[in-house]
């Protein structure tokens, strides 16, 4: 069974995030990045079906140079290779034009099951991992939280509101994206991360990919047109002092509430 | 003017308030550029719930009532919307974000090739298009989206208030394929485990900022006892393993409305908003002074939680005498 896994390189969760020069997007430049907090998760759920039986585990990433950081970081957790999508053509897809890049991998590489986080750390949207199965032309589950394989099937809890799950038995090849806390992600080992170095990363552009002339800028259906701090408004009075002033404020106003 | 199709989601029997928020979006974009809204409800027995719809502003409303829909299926939903979408020429596509939403709109916007945005709280006509206001980094920073061309989009459930007028239209079967792969086996309850935060007067809760597990019951808990209240935690706590899912406040656990609520350590993503921005009065510990739990709290600290929760106990537990 051969599980291909996307996952995305976004800016460390603790990151300072300051809007770049022409206001759409954040300054990149000195920020530390990671792999997507729900990607891990996908990486992990993926590791399970290998080390279950004989999966062989691809990792495949869009970005800049920054992004090998990444794939290495899979690699030593036990994937087997990777595929990094270096384009800046790519980098500057929207989310539909991200999908047909991730679909034209799939097909290629004739995946079975295709492994994503739910949604990215950085844009939120929750976009790309039902894209890829609609386009490939397979069954997809997102929000997945427990899965269970078979010969020709995966069954899997999908995570709905109020703690609610639905289960639903998706036949193989499918798509799954993942809830973070699905499992207890690993580390790296120290061999692990020595083996990765000699796993083969393929690198590819969109002319590898035959998608130089449908996917980019220019391609885009959406753009962003403007990236702000929210204004706080009429939000919380923020209390000042030192430590013994603001504590003794807040028991003020928890006597007020008649909590005291 | 083209036409804004709003996909209707039912639960319990009833359609959902967040289908009557889409209307009230569709309505908006509608009333400025003079678009015709048209509703569209899935499931099996679903007729009168249709008619429904389409009195209660979705307008002339199609359906698509078949045995095989009586549970959500991502296949029989996305190939019905790709149909109504086809029978309406729709220019909007408007869906909520829930978790049908966001299992079934992307699917819906790849096989049309339309323009996908999520999430939006805010819709405006545009050139050629819609402009949409949305947050991205889990609610620190607000994003302007221009579509072009056909666009799919999901509305973040509370964002506007439930369209309350009337409409007239009737309603039209649709024809679709329901067959599908994908077989639903059940829904699951997960089970109670004792820890009832809807019933606590004050909640206590600890977000990624706490740290480490250990200092949950040596720093969150003890400010919860002094208070008599109990303690919570955001998801990246309860993902992490640090405390079990039912302490979990949020839109995937419990949605909770105290007398009074201390946030320590929560940045503020809109899922722990949706569960406990209700609550009488929010008091928010937080060392980054742009985390988005300010913009529901009454009081803000900007401060290391670890400084302010241990006196703050200390000080409530002096109170008490």
């Amino acid at each position: 069974m051969k599980v291909m896994v996307c996952l995305k390189q976004v800016p460390h969760q603790d990151a300072r995030l300051d809007v770049n020069a022409d206001g759409t997007w954040i300054q990149e430049d000195n920020i530390k990045f990671e792999i997507n907090s729900y990607d891990t998760y996908a990486v992990e759920e993926a590791l399970r079906l290998k080390d279950a039986g004989d999966a062989e585990v691809v990792v495949v990433s869009i970005g800049p140079d920054r992004v090998t950081q990444a794939l290495r970081t899979a690699l030593g957790m036990g994937a087997d290779r990777a595929i990094h999508v270096k384009d800046d053509a790519a980098d500057a897809a929207d989310a539909l034009g991200t999908a047909k890049i991730l679909a034209a991998i799939a097909k290629e590489e004739g995946a079975d099951v295709i492994m994503t986080g739910l949604m990215s750390d950085d844009g939120n949207a929750s976009a790309v991992p039902p894209m890829i199965a609609e386009l490939v032309g397979i069954p997809s589950a997102t929000g997945v939280t427990a899965t269970e394989v078979s010969a020709s099937s995966i069954k899997v809890e999908r995570e709905l509101e109020g703690g609610a799950y639905e289960v639903v038995e998706l036949p193989i090849p499918c798509l799954m994206a993942i809830q973070t806390g699905a499992n207890q992600v690993r580390y790296a080992s120290l061999k692990g991360i020595m083996q990765a170095k000699k796993k083969p990363v393929d690198v590819k552009t969109l002319a590898d990919l035959g998608l130089a002339d449908s996917v980019g800028a220019a391609h885009n259906k959406t753009s962003t047109d403007k990236i702000y701090i929210p204004i706080k408004g009429d939000s919380a009075e923020i209390l000042e002092g030192s430590t013994d002033e603001i504590v003794s404020q807040l028991v003020t106003k928890i006597k007020e509430l008649g909590l005291l | 003017m083209g036409t804004i199709l709003v996909v209707a989601e039912t639960q319990k029997g009833a359609i959902r308030e967040a289908s009557y928020e889409l209307v009230a979006v569709a309505r908006g974009l509608a009333e400025a550029g003079g678009h015709e809204v048209n509703g569209l409800v899935i499931g099996s027995g679903v007729g009168e719930l249709a008619s429904e719809f389409a009195s209660k502003g979705a307008g002339k409303t199609h359906v698509v009532d078949d045995a095989a829909a009586a549970n959500y299926n991502v296949e029989i939903w996305s190939k019905a919307i790709k149909a109504a979408a086809a029978a309406t020429g729709a220019e909007l596509i408007l869906i909520s974000n829930t978790p049908t939403g966001w299992d079934v709109a992307p699917r819906v916007a790849a096989g049309l090739d339309a323009a996908f945005v999520s999430d939006i709280f805010k819709a405006e006509n545009g050139e050629g298009g819609f402009k949409f206001v949305r947050r991205i980094f889990n609610g620190k920073l607000g994003a302007e989206i221009s579509s072009k061309g056909q666009t799919v989009a999901t509305v973040q459930p509370g964002a506007v208030s439930a369209f309350e007028g009337s409409s007239e239209g009737g309603t039209e079967a649709l024809s679709s394929d329901t067959s599908a792969g994908v077989k639903f086996v059940e829904i699951k309850i997960a089970e109670s485990t004792g820890v009832d935060l809807t019933k606590a007067d004050v909640i206590v809760s600890g977000g990624r900022g706490v740290g480490a597990p250990e200092k949950f019951p040596e720093v969150i808990q003890p400010l919860a006892d002094a208070l008599g209240g109990a303690m919570g935690a955001s998801r990246p706590v309860v993902d992490a393993g640090w405390l079990d899912h039912p302490y979990q406040v949020g839109s995937s656990g419990q949605v909770v409305a105290p007398k009074l609520y201390i946030a320590a350590g929560i940045s503020g993503a809109i899922q722990h908003l949706v569960g406990m921005k209700a609550s009488n009065f929010i008091v928010a510990i937080n060392k980054d002074p742009d985390a988005p739990i300010f913009e529901v709290a009454d009081v803000g600290i900007v401060a290391d939680l670890f400084d302010i929760v241990p006196a703050l106990t200390a000080a409530v537990t002096a109170a008490k005498g």
